[in-house]
């Protein structure tokens, strides 16, 4: 026999780690972001170094490909990398205080510079990472049915996920304000100063014109009794991969060593 | 006469304007018929839909005065529960896409949803109105991905799955091709064969002569004429006024002009080849 219509939307996986209830990923991620603020309080070497925030990142890596999406969220990290990146370089030249450690010409690194650089950068790939992880291995229905079942508000949770299902219809939609620009004579293409000239006429519409169609949604979601009372019927249902325990107790675990650790380093 | 929504002397004006957009309307929508409004644009009609909605005042905000009564209470007193009794369609296909849903069944099943239908009923139903609507072959597509007529059918299914008593329905074919056109019209027909109630506001007037039954026409925010559309669609005097009236009306009013014994005026062009070929068989006798 064919699969009824709602057996086809709901989503199976196999791998115990990407199927996490969202939930339970969301702890994770919690328990992981307190730890890289804790672990990045701990100085080391001789200049008070934060660097234990480093090997911390391996554990997003080990967490992507243990979800068996390590291709696509290395993609995805790409752009924090190179965010991460910049804020280093910039932080360890500009940021003056301590004693001076290198210098090239006019430009000086100093032990403070570093100290910074080191912490902040790696703090944004830690966090921005884990994040990376929980969004590449979940899908946005999950996501927002996650955020319904924990108790939001549905007006709250039909923000968050039609926000993730704009940004790629804006994507399209800028592409074909950028075509009808370029008809009247816009130039598009070219180097920095042409592209940032073209931003305002491709924006402008292109925001006015979301804005004027949240009207009209508005219209359509009341006519499909958006704020009807009472209980709603969820055809997608979330699933339970079986390693939440496992997860959870890990985490709360890794945690609290980590603080306690932490604790023990400040008596001692 | 069953009555299922009236209006007692409405006028309503939009926020931070003099002008009212609906002035003094009377009118009695009398269940099972389908009513077809005309007028050229800024009369005032997609202002009605709004107010017969119920979505002005409640979300337009601006001032109405008289009482919009659905079966009998007034319209203010439903809330969200309008959803059940009133179908709403408009225009822009684009816009009534509910943003939230991956799949055009579950967007066709997302109004359910919100009723709190349980999902056994919920499968039945939206896969009922699938086929009715024609739009079965596209039920695992991304909603976005539709062409325009698509996705007016789709937008058409997401209400009717609803089972309203009166549909609303705002210039459904003004975005669409030919094509298009027809098939949102073969979906309004099902539903008037259902005996729902339906208030169709459309420029392509032959249109509106093949399918309506009751005429009304608005003119600056008034309705100027309402009655059958017989009546209406070959009362020559619209024309001044603004209205669009179907070509085989004029056609038949210009050959009685010339001396042909129509016995009518025809509306439609079913009608048209009837009585003028009438006609010309009682001329040769």
């Amino acid at each position: 026999m064919e699969k009824s219509y709602i057996e086809k939307i709901q989503i199976h996986k196999t791998n115990k780690v990407a199927g996490l209830h969202p939930a339970t990923k969301f702890l994770v991620v919690i328990m992981y972001t307190i730890c890289t603020f804790v672990l990045s309080s701990v100085s080391l070497t001789k200049i008070d170094l934060p660097l234990l925030a480093i090997p911390w990142f391996l554990v997003v890596l080990l967490l992507c490909a243990a979800s068996g999406a390590l291709k696509k969220c290395l993609k995805a990290l790409k752009a924090v990398v190179f965010i991460a990146l910049i804020i280093f370089v910039v932080q360890t030249f500009l940021v003056p205080g301590g004693e001076v450690l290198v210098r090239f010409g006019i430009l000086r690194i100093c032990e403070k510079g570093l100290r910074t650089a080191v912490s902040l950068s790696f703090m944004i790939l830690d966090i921005a990472g884990i994040f990376v992880w929980l969004f590449q291995t979940t899908e946005n229905k999950e996501i927002s049915r996650a955020l319904e079942e924990s108790g939001m508000n549905y007006k709250a949770a039909y923000v968050f996920t039609s926000t993730l299902q704009m940004i790629n219809i804006l994507s399209d939609n800028s592409k074909t304000i950028m075509n009808a620009q370029r008809a009247r004579g816009v130039e598009t293409e070219g180097n920095m100063f042409i592209r940032a000239k073209a931003f305002f006429p491709t924006l402008v519409p292109l925001v006015l014109g979301a804005v004027m169609g949240s009207e009209e949604r508005v219209l359509t979601l009341e006519a499909r009794g958006f704020s009807m009372q009472g209980e709603k019927t969820h055809l997608f249902n979330l699933e339970k991969s079986g390693a939440e325990g496992t997860f959870k107790a890990v985490s709360i675990l890794i945690t609290v060593l980590v603080v306690v650790g932490r604790i023990a380093l400040w008596i001692l | 006469m069953d009555i299922i929504m009236e209006c007692k002397n409405v006028t309503y004006s939009y926020p931070l304007t003099k002008k009212p957009a609906i002035k003094e309307l009377n009118l009695k929508l009398e269940r099972g018929k389908f009513y077809g409004v005309i007028g050229e644009n800024g009369s005032g009609k997609t202002t009605l839909c709004a107010v017969l909605r119920g979505f002005a005042p409640s979300f337009y905000k601006g001032e109405i005065e008289g009482e919009v009564l659905v079966e009998g209470k007034k319209i203010g007193e439903y809330g969200g529960e309008l959803a059940k009794k009133i179908g709403f369609v408009f225009q822009n296909p684009f816009t009534q896409i509910s943003g939230v849903k991956d799949t055009v069944f579950e967007e066709v099943a997302y109004g359910l949803e919100n009723f709190g239908v349980p999902a056994g009923e919920i499968e039945r139903r939206v896969i009922d109105v699938m086929r009715m609507t024609d739009i079965e072959h596209l039920a695992e597509k991304s909603p976005f991905e539709l062409s325009g007529g698509q996705m007016q059918r789709v937008a058409l299914a997401s209400v009717i799955v609803l089972e309203p008593d009166l549909l609303i329905i705002d210039e459904p074919t003004s975005q669409l091709d030919p094509e298009g056109t027809e098939s949102v019209f073969a979906i309004i027909q099902k539903m008037k064969e259902k005996h729902k109630t339906i208030v169709l506001v459309e420029h392509k007037i032959d249109l509106i002569a093949e399918y309506a039954d009751e005429v009304l026409v608005f003119k600056d925010g008034a309705m100027i004429a309402s009655g059958d559309k017989k009546e209406i669609l070959s009362d020559m005097s619209l024309l001044e006024q603004g209205a669009a009236l179907p070509q085989v009306a004029i056609l038949g009013r210009k050959l009685q002009e010339k001396g042909l014994p129509l016995s009518t005026i025809p509306v439609t062009e079913k009608q048209a080849v009837e009585v003028i070929a009438e006609a010309l068989k009682e001329r040769k006798r």
